[in-house]
């Protein structure tokens, strides 16, 4: 792998992680929240493609590891959204700020 | 020349990726912007399959395009609402100077040339690690058992 194409998958990545954060800060409603979040994750999984250059033997279960635990996440968020749906009856984030358990 | 013509392609198939996650950002419709993530996720997985890692490839675009990203579009098109952004476009000023000092502090690091990529999976699986992925899916039981009573609860306090 040459350097340019190390500099090309690291700015990729950099690049696409902050407009995830972007998308995330600017977002109103819970599913352009979690489309953000994929996002994030696609960069994460981007920046492992070095990986397998340097460990190629650790590299192929880090990168099992990542995207099941980052899927698994997703769908746990997925299941938050349904069921914050199902509470409040919306899913703008203002709701989850208000909102929240009383003590 | 062989060289150039693989850069190029990769540059082409990241910078579609990085316009597609523009495209999420700039578009105001749920649904589109879940599509547009779903590029940008095969975009990835495209740039695997130019270093020949296969499996990889195969693992994001099935599982978690395939899987997510079709049940994140699915919810988009039931919630497809039209927002107004939040953000301030002064905020793109910052965005730029982090994005040009990255950019800059990449070029001038003059980033050593590594080894060729070898797929392999080779003492990896020890049961070490088995026990790390047996916790892993005994968390996300967990988790997702506990959203699940949530929702449970909620129901039978309404009937």
């Amino acid at each position: 792998m040459h350097g340019i194409e190390l500099s090309i998958i690291y700015v990729t990545s950099f690049a696409i992680l902050l407009v995830g954060y972007l998308t995330a800060i600017s977002s109103k409603d819970l599913i352009r929240l979690l489309i953000a979040l994929e996002l994030m994750f696609g960069a994460v999984f981007m920046s492992l493609i070095p990986l397998f250059s340097a460990f190629s033997n650790a590299s192929f279960g880090i990168a099992i590891i990542t995207i099941f635990t980052s899927s698994s996440e997703l769908l746990v968020l997925i299941a938050a959204i349904v069921t914050l749906d199902r509470q409040k009856k919306n899913i703008y984030t203002s709701s989850v700020t208000i909102g929240g358990d009383k003590l | 020349m062989n060289i150039e013509i693989a850069t190029l392609l990769l540059f082409a198939i990241a910078g579609v990726a990085v316009l597609s996650s523009l495209a999420v950002l700039l578009t105001r419709d749920n649904f589109y912007a879940s599509m547009f993530m779903s590029a940008t996720l095969i975009m990835v997985a495209g740039v695997y399959a130019f270093f020949n890692l296969q499996p990889v490839f195969v693992l994001i675009v099935f599982i978690f395009v395939g899987a997510i990203g079709i049940v994140t579009v699915a919810l988009a098109a039931t919630y497809r609402f039209a927002p107004e952004r939040q953000i301030s476009v002064i905020w793109a000023l910052p965005v730029i100077i982090t994005a040009f000092i990255l950019g800059f502090s990449i070029h001038i690091s003059n980033l050593a040339s590594l080894e060729k990529i070898q797929f392999a999976l080779q003492k990896f699986i020890t049961p070490e690690y088995l026990l790390l992925v047996l916790f892993l899916t005994a968390l996300i039981i967990l988790l997702m058992l506990s959203v699940l009573k949530m929702g449970i609860e909620k129901e039978v306090g309404r009937s």
